[in-house]
């Protein structure tokens, strides 16, 4: 069990994240395509990725390719929990006007 | 090979195939060994992730910078594991507990990453002015050397001239239209007043004891009325004016012409100077006696010849 939400540290490099993945909550995102929706570079990104999943808010598996065929490895796709998702909610509304640019 | 030739030379080599190779394999062990700077548990699977991401990375630029960010991440991601003391996967409850074992030694992870960063930097902006600097060398043109040379003058006397015989046109005299009689203390340019019948080869008809008027003393000198158009084109001529004359020599009606000059410019001048004698005017005598008479005179402007 990883830490609980009331460990999670919310920067707003954390709130950029929760943004780029409360788009469409179903999406499944590989780190990439959340720093292209964040906008934050690969050194911030991986470290609140992996605190959030560490938190339970994301869930992450590999992509379930095969690597030969595709042509290229396998990636990791991160998605928000159920968990995750009424947090984030309960962070946006409390701040109720998203996550300032 | 001194120091100037290497510095030419390190930028061409730097931008070249093979070593931009080297800068994707450098690339790969700078995630390679970040991620074996994080907890154990998160080594393997970091490492495959961030070179999967690397390897969907167009450009190497962004992939060295990926590479960069991954080692701090690393850096991040060890500390956070360190500091919270908590497993980083479930399973494996004992992984932040045995990273924090591991001592950071020296240099922390961090650390050495901020120094390679700047490193990297440092060399980058190196590579890029000196490459830069050393294309505009290259496209430069090759330097222009003059070289003056003392010569031996030659004292040979300039060859002469050619002879250029100039044909000698026949001049032909002709005769002028208008007897011309300039007076020999003339001025430059001054007017000729012919009045025909005053000539002393010809005196004045008489009709009875009538004597024809004419131009009196205090006239006005041709020369002030010679249109300055005129003498510029050299335009010269004689015009015959008709002048009514009362006895006190005042005109009575505006004068009249009655032989052009061929010139506008003169029969206009002339009109006016007719115009502007009013007054100064001989009137004409019929038995001593002063008449009013309309009579003609011819006012010629000439240009004098150079003295």
């Amino acid at each position: 069990m990883g830490k609980r939400d009331r460990d999670v540290r919310m920067s707003l490099q954390t709130l950029r994240v929760l943004d780029a993945f409360l788009e469409n909550p179903a999406d499944e995102l590989a780190g990439a395509d959340v720093q292209k929706r964040s906008g934050l570079a690969s050194g911030t990104l991986y470290p609140i990725l992996l605190r959030l999943e560490s938190a339970g808010w994301f869930i992450s598996r590999w992509e379930s390719i095969d690597p030969s065929s595709a042509g290229r490895p396998r990636r990791r796709l991160y998605r928000l929990t159920p968990n995750g998702l009424a947090r984030a909610g309960e962070v946006f509304a409390s701040f109720g006007r998203g996550v300032p640019a | 090979m001194n120091g100037h030739d290497i510095f030419a030379v390190l930028p061409a080599a730097a931008f070249s195939e093979p070593w931009l190779r080297q800068i994707d394999r450098i690339a790969s062990r700078l995630i390679r060994h970040a991620a074996h700077h994080t907890p154990p548990s998160l080594q393997e699977r970091l490492e495959e992730e961030w070179l999967a991401e690397m390897a969907g990375r167009a450009g190497r630029i962004a992939r060295l910078r990926l590479a960069l960010g991954c080692w701090w991440a690393a850096s991040a991601i060890a500390h956070d594991w360190a500091a919270s003391g908590v497993a980083a996967t479930p399973g494996s409850s004992n992984t932040a507990a045995a990273y924090a074992a591991q001592e950071p030694g020296f240099l922390s992870p961090r650390t050495a990453a901020l120094i390679l960063i700047a490193c990297l930097h440092l060399a980058l902006i190196y590579f890029l002015a000196i490459g830069l600097g050393n294309r505009t060398v290259a496209a430069l043109p090759p330097s222009i050397v003059t070289e003056v040379r003392d010569e031996p003058r030659s004292h040979q006397p300039p060859p002469p001239p050619p002879l250029v015989r100039l044909a000698r046109p026949p001049i032909e005299a002709v005769e002028p239209a208008i007897p011309l009689s300039l007076p020999t203390d003339a001025d430059p340019v001054q007017g000729v007043f012919e009045r025909p019948k005053e000539s002393p080869a010809a005196p004045p008809p008489k009709v009875g004891d009538r004597i024809v008027g004419g131009p009196a003393k205090g006239f006005p000198a041709t020369a002030d009325y010679y249109p300055d158009a005129s003498r510029r084109l050299g335009e010269q001529g004689a015009t015959a004016v008709q002048v009514c004359v009362d006895p006190r020599g005042r005109l009575t009606s505006e004068p009249t012409l009655t032989q052009s000059s061929g010139s506008a410019r003169l029969d206009g001048s002339a009109l006016t100077l007719a115009r502007a004698g009013s007054g100064h005017y001989r009137p004409t005598t019929e038995d001593g006696r002063a008449v009013t008479a309309c009579f003609s005179f011819r006012i010629r402007f000439e240009l004098a010849t150079p003295r």
